[in-house]
């Protein structure tokens, strides 16, 4: 049982602020995922958490204890460490039991309690090794043992898998799902890998240097990323973010640069301002060049295959558009296209903050529409319809 | 019908590939530059340690007083026969395993608890404190006997007048062996301590952090975590101890007590040098030398079997 709240939690070091004042709240038996490229404050803010570095303000609670200032050893959390930290010098029995020893529990105790445990990871067999005798997947399943052998109120993973290769990463992603399910409680996991964030969270939450940008289930990061960088950063190949100018064009949105042309929904007259547009390469399709109004025109630069799928390079303007599709796409290197994709997968980002925009028809309703499906109600007559950008995050 | 699809087909490997090994001359050349960077590294040990060692095992056949013009004399193992029968063996050797004994608390026990303590202390105060310890390291041990000579002056010397006590410290037998002892501790404090601190930061963090989130309290960290995985650089201090108490001791006896009172701090290697350089016993002094020659040897690579044994390869 362990809900952890964190309030405001900011760590500066001497120069850099590595953690900016980040409010998370992960209920029991979430698994929350932290999410963010190399360097923005993932590592720093778990250990936090975990409380081996102090915070340099904000606050910790656990079960709504404060828990800033308690040392680690009395807050009831376990941590499986990037370089798994084995001891080297103490056997898996050894390594496995140590949660158990430090607490004193008796001897048969800790004996009964290892095999349980080796038993669940499938390490009864190596309990005599010294960690330098396992291979990188073992060690990982002794880290994983060591933590879930006196059954913490939460776990602490900070990026357990990197060491492994692809194929045992995929399983034992696999595995830690299960155990997640199984065990029902609360884990705290840090990577880098988006593959492991999708597919692993019931939350994500995304860093961006020290800051988080956003935190959701994997299907709203990834469905509705709430800025640029989150939607740059899901996805593989990343979504198509290209600069285009959004003015009022006979009666409707229009957003244009070279070679892109979008008509959306009906609106009066609004301030024409730059905005990124975004739209991930899955979504687009190619149409033929005679189509009557496509939203990309452009010219095949190359096209990469990724086995079941290929994905083409294609410069439009001055600007580049991947496109993602089962293979065969049909398209050859230095072929004309058309490209198109449908107006609800559009996203928009506002072009200095990087926040994403939603139009609001001014007047209309208290609670107006969500992000880019056209109004709902009747087509906003007033001149001052604007595209809003989200105050994205409470500071 | 199917038809099998050939793999990727390893082509037919002939028995010899003509001409592709190089000729043995060449072969020759291109192993020979790492010996050659090694020459003189290897002749400077033949010429400085071998040849004198060797030289010293064929003295320790002969009786010769160190006169060129004297002729050596061929005693077989009488000299080594008389080294075992020596008056002072007993009470030097005796000695020599004391001053061992009571240097590591200083080498090993004080610069552990030392550094353990200062872990904590962190940028420059940090860079203070490590250099007021090592700053005795840097005395030359002549020169501090000296200024030890000054301060354990009987009745008007610093260490006297500070204990309210009139000891002679340098002429009475347990005070003049204790002298010793602390001030080549006094020596090695500084050394060992920055070892010690360089082992210790060469342990991964990331144990300590673990340790605590595994509910370790602070000594059993270090009971459990910290002291095991330090055990290599400790053994290797011990190490030192045992093979260098010799090279430690000897300037401050021979400044100090030249051995005495009677023969209070002669260890075995001033006994050595005394028979050798005093009574001009070049026969013995060489038989003596191969003795202890050896059984250092015996408890060094006894240690060194313990430290290869201890580590743990920390990856
Ligand atoms: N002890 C420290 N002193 C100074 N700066 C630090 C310290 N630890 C981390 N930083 C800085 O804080 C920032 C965040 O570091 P952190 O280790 O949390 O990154 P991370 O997100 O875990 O990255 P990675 O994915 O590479 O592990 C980095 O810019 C790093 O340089
Ligand atoms: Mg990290």
């Amino acid at each position: 049982m362990s809900r952890i709240q964190i309030d405001g939690l900011t760590k500066c070091f001497s120069k850099v602020t590595a953690v900016d004042r980040v409010s998370l709240d992960i209920n029991h038996g979430d698994f929350l995922v932290l999410l963010g490229p190399s360097g923005c404050g993932k590592s720093t803010l778990l250990r936090m958490i975990a409380g081996l570095i102090e915070p340099s303000s904000g606050r910790v609670l656990l079960d709504g204890r404060d828990v800033t200032f308690t040392p680690p050893r009395e807050r009831d959390m376990a941590m499986v460490f990037q370089s798994y930290a084995l001891y080297p010098h103490l056997t898996v029995e050894r390594n496995i039991g140590f949660p158990l020893r430090s607490r004193r529990r008796p001897r048969a105790e800790i004996r009964e309690k290892v095999r349980e445990a080796a038993e669940l990871l499938e390490l009864a067999d190596l309990l005599d090794r010294r960690p330098r005798q396992l291979s990188g997947g073992q060690r990982q399943r002794v880290a994983v043992g060591r933590a879930l052998v006196r059954d913490p109120g939460a776990f602490l993973m900070d990026e357990p898998l990197s060491n492994l290769d692809a194929k045992l990463r995929t399983a034992t992603r696999g595995q830690l799902r299960a155990l997640h399910h199984r065990l029902g409680s609360t884990i705290v996991y840090v990577t880098h890998d988006q593959v492991e964030a999708m597919t692993m969270a019931t939350r994500v939450a995304v860093l961006n240097a020290g800051r988080l940008e956003q935190v959701g289930s994997p299907t709203e990061v990834y469905d509705r990323p709430a800025s640029a960088f989150v939607a740059d950063f899901l996805g593989a190949p990343p979504m198509n973010l290209l600069p285009v100018r959004a003015e009022s064009h006979s009666g409707r949105v229009r957003l244009f640069a070279p070679g892109i042309e979008v008509a959306l929904w009906e609106a009066g007259d609004f301030p024409a301002r730059d905005i990124v547009m975004g739209v991930r390469p899955e979504h687009l399709v190619t149409v033929p060049t005679t189509a009557e109004s496509p939203m990309f025109r452009g010219r095949v630069e190359t096209v990469e295959n990724l086995g079941s799928e290929e994905v083409a390079q294609c410069a439009v303007g001055d600007a580049t558009l991947l496109v993602r599709g089962p293979r065969p796409l049909g398209l050859r290197p230095g072929e004309q296209v058309a490209v198109d994709a449908a107006a609800d997968r559009l996203h928009m980002f506002d072009q200095a903050s990087g926040h994403r925009l939603r139009w609001r028809a001014p007047d209309v309703s208290p609670s107006p529409p969500a992000s880019l499906s056209p109004p709902s109600s009747s087509p906003p007559s007033s001149p001052r319809a604007v595209f809003a950008s989200r105050s994205a995050r409470p500071v | 019908m199917f038809v099998t699809l050939a793999a990727v087909e390893a082509p037919e490997v002939p028995a010899s590939y003509p001409a592709a090994r190089p000729s043995a001359a060449r072969r020759v050349r291109r192993a020979l530059p790492p010996f050659l960077y090694l020459t003189p590294g290897l002749g400077c040990l033949a010429v400085w340690t071998y040849r004198p060692l060797a030289e010293a095992a064929r003295l320790s056949f002969y009786s010769w007083n160190l006169l060129p013009s004297r002729p050596k004399v061929p005693v077989g193992l009488d000299n080594y026969a008389d080294v075992l029968q020596l008056p002072q063996l007993r009470s030097s050797l005796w000695l020599t395993v004391t001053i061992i004994v009571c240097l590591l608390p200083f080498s090993v026990v004080l610069p552990t608890i030392v550094a353990l303590l200062t872990q904590q202390v962190r940028g420059r105060a940090n860079a203070v404190y490590r250099a007021l310890v090592f700053a005795p390291v840097l005395v030359a041990p002549v020169a501090s006997a000296a200024i030890w000579e000054w301060l354990l002056d009987p009745r008007h010397g610093g260490v006297d007048r500070l204990l309210g006590s009139p000891v002679n410290w340098l002429h009475e037998r347990g005070p003049a062996q204790l002298a010793v002892i602390v001030i080549t501790g006094w020596h090695l404090l500084g050394f060992a301590v920055l070892v010690v601190a360089a082992g210790l930061a060469g342990i991964n963090d990331d144990y300590a952090a673990a340790a605590q989130l595994d509910g370790a309290t602070r000594r059993q960290i270090i009971r459990w975590i910290t002291l095991p995985l330090l055990s290599p650089t400790l053994v290797l201090l011990a190490l030192m101890t045992v093979l260098l108490s010799g090279q430690l001791t000897f300037p401050l006896i021979d400044t100090l007590t030249q051995g005495g009172p009677g023969d209070a701090t002669t260890n075995v290697y001033y006994l050595l040098w005394e028979y050798g350089f005093k009574s001009f016993n070049a026969g013995l002094a060489a038989a003596a030398g191969l003795v202890f020659f050896l059984g250092f040897g015996m408890v060094a690579g006894c240690l060194v079997w313990l430290f290869e044994k201890l580590s743990f390869h920390d990856n």
